[in-house]
């Protein structure tokens, strides 16, 4: 799956002060990329990630998902491309409060109608890769901000979607686990050309892209193949 | 999946799920029993009306209701004809008894004095078998075949005249078809207190034949009552009678007795004004609920957008949480209020405790106890409305939840 931006800006109202989260930024991902996006705090990244997916819509410019335009699609349209196509990770460990860790992995799937043989056995495999076996039945507030976030990112890619937009997915996590994880993102990669985008700020993280979009002050300030990064 | 989430948000906040659940199902079951009396008592005053005089039905000569004079009886053959006719619908409706009766007004003289008498003729054995006038006695005994002489007195007249068990008053009346005034010795055998004072003040029973006899009737009547043992289908009765004998007057107790209608109509009213607070309390209630539960979790519903729940499907999780509080509201509700029923079917709500002496409303005296009656549509059509209502209020906080979907509000923790 595609991603491009065209010409997005993000403007913020703060107060009589308007803020430039994102500025004239053009982005383009192919398919099968696996994309860190890293910048100082601020810098607008989740801004873009969340335009990306088309949670939020930018003041200028344009979003094109394979050849679908989100600007102007009704939220009803952008609700399902979402379930359909893309994954998501939240900074925050955005779970939902009443569902299990199981439940909360599976919400998509169940979404989708996925018969229930199959769902569980996809998510228990899932969970146990992000070593979160023996816990499928905990709610989120009974467990560890690294765990809910392993969660997050276990409910993103269950779903095998063509998009993963993840923000921060690493974050809260001790380099073992964080490597698990992106050992899972990349095997999920390799074998079914998802498409990554993740924000960062963990140089370790960023050694494993094969590509880091550098953003500072809503803009990109750099865009490069990572020098090294293993090429299949 | 849906259906799962919205039942397991509500015990999230098990303290206002319960309060709001309690809160609808007390109103309900408030409102349950307020029907209940409120029918219960009716059918009660009913009951007590239509077997202290009227019957469920009456059938009477053309223009009775109107002017009840003395010549205007049902002639020998019309008692007949009204009499087949209610045999006739025996095999269509539950009629427990007919009844002849004959009434003039009078006066009633003894040794200490002379006041005005209501003088009813009337069959004993049926009266006893159908109405309340031989329960209501309070002193002596009720009229048998024997003793032409007979008169039970109201307990009004019987103090006035100061008259005692055993002695002889003189009762004068205009005679039917003449205008000659006859008069006549009779014997007090006992005394009845029907509740209504003035009633009791004037009430003389005395035997059909009697009164027939000294009125100079003959076979002649000027009523023939009708007792069902369904008050439901007096009017249903009424309406084939009307159609069956269009030369008669065939009126069911709401029209013998229109007051008491009328006094019905009012109080339902009243019941009705109750009945619509109790509505807008549960209407306040629930839809306070599912507002301030979705407003907390406007970020939730930022999430559950983000990842992908339609919408629509949002709308229909809030609407499935309103359902579920307004299934358990129904629930809870209908049985409590449906025991709180049973129990004021059985044992009834002692008003006497309330009010001293007789109650009496719209010309009928009422029991000293209530009892409720709740029919099964009472029922069902309150359930339903509290249903139908909690759905409807869901609406506006479902729309919300549709809405929802700021993703700021997921925000960088
Ligand atoms: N809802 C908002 N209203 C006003 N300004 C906002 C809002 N959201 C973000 N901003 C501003 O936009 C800019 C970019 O924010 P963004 O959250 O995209 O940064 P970020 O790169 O994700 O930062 P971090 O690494 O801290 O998560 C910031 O200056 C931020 O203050
Ligand atoms: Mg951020």
């Amino acid at each position: 799956m595609t991603l491009r931006l065209e010409a997005v800006s993000r403007l913020y109202q703060q107060g009589d002060q308007m803020i430039r989260a994102l500025d004239d930024v053009n982005l383009e991902l192919g398919e099968g990329e696996f994309v860190a996006l890293a910048g100082p705090s601020g810098s607008g990244k989740t801004t873009l990630l969340n335009i990306a997916g088309g949670l939020d819509r930018p003041t200028q410019g344009m979003v094109w998902v394979d050849n679908q335009e989100l600007t102007r699609m009704s939220r009803s349209r952008l609700a399902q491309l979402r379930l359909e196509e893309i994954g998501f990770v939240f900074q925050g460990h955005n779970l939902v409060p009443v569902l299990t860790a199981e439940e909360n992995t599976e919400f998509i799937l169940l979404l989708r109608g996925v018969p229930p043989g199959e769902r569980r056995a996809n998510v228990r495999a899932i969970l146990k890769e992000v070593g979160l076996e023996g816990m499928e039945n905990r709610k989120p507030a009974e467990l560890s901000g690294g765990q809910q976030q392993r969660v997050a990112v276990a409910r993103a890619i269950a779903a095998e979607p063509h998009l993963v937009l993840a923000d921060e997915p690493t974050a809260n996590l001790d380099s073992e686990t964080a490597f698990a994880l992106l050992d899972l993102m990349e095997k999920l990669n390799r074998e079914h050309r998802t498409t990554f985008l993740f924000s960062t700020h963990d140089p370790r993280v960023m050694k494993r892209a094969r590509r880091i979009i550098q953003l500072v002050d809503g803009r990109i300030e750099k865009d490069s193949p990572v020098v090294g990064a293993v090429l299949e | 999946m849906i259906l799962r989430i919205a039942w397991r948000n509500l015990w999230r906040r098990t303290r206002r799920t319960l309060l709001t659940v309690s809160t609808v199902s007390l109103g309900l079951a408030l409102l349950l029993i307020s029907l209940g009396l409120g029918d219960g008592s009716h059918r009660q005053m009913i009951d007590s009306a239509v077997r202290m005089g009227v019957g469920h039905l009456v059938i009477q000569q053309t223009g009775y209701q109107e002017g009840a004079e003395i010549d205007r009886t049902l002639a020998p053959s019309q008692v007949i004809d009204a009499e087949s006719w209610i045999e006739k619908q025996r095999s269509r409706f539950p009629i427990r008894d007919r009844l002849r009766r004959v009434f003039a007004s009078g006066l009633a003289s003894s040794a200490d004095g002379s006041t005005g008498a209501q003088i009813i003729g009337i069959q004993p054995e049926g009266e006893m078998r159908a109405s309340l006038f031989d329960e209501k006695l309070i002193q002596g005994r009720f009229l048998h075949k024997e003793g032409a002489d007979q008169v039970v007195l109201g307990e009004g007249i019987a103090r006035k005249l100061k008259l005692e068990l055993g002695e002889k008053m003189v009762l004068m009346a205009q005679a039917a078809y003449t205008s000659e005034i006859q008069s006549k010795l009779v014997r007090v055998t006992g005394i009845i207190r029907t509740g209504l004072e003035q009633f009791d003040q004037m009430l003389v029973l005395m035997h059909l034949d009697t009164a027939q006899e000294f009125l100079g009737l003959g076979t002649s009547v000027h009523q023939v009552a009708i007792f069902l043992e369904d008050e439901l289908l007096s009017e249903p009765l009424a309406t084939v009678g009307k159609k069956e004998l269009p030369e008669l007057e065939v009126l069911h107790w709401g029209e013998a007795l229109p007051e008491l209608r009328d006094y019905i109509r009012v109080d339902d009213g009243g019941n009705y004004v109750f009945h619509v607070f109790i509505f807008l309390l549960i209407a306040f209630t629930v839809m306070n609920t599912l507002l301030m539960s979705v407003l907390e979790r406007s970020r939730e519903f930022a999430l559950l957008d983000a990842l992908g729940l339609a919408p629509g499907k949002r709308f229909a999780m809030v609407l499935v949480e309103g359902t579920l509080v307004a299934l358990l509201s129904a629930l809870a509700g209908g049985l409590l209020g449906y025991s709180g029923h049973l129990y004021l079917h059985v044992h009834g709500l002692p008003i006497d405790a309330f009010y001293s002496g007789d109650i009496s409303a719209a010309g009928v005296t009422l029991d000293p106890v209530l009892y409720s009656d709740l029919s099964f549509n009472r029922i069902a059509g309150s359930v339903s409305l509290v249903m139908i209502l909690t759905l409807l209020l869901a609406l506006l906080p479902a729309l919300r939840a549709a809405r929802a979907g700021n993703v700021h509000l997921l925000g960088n923790v």
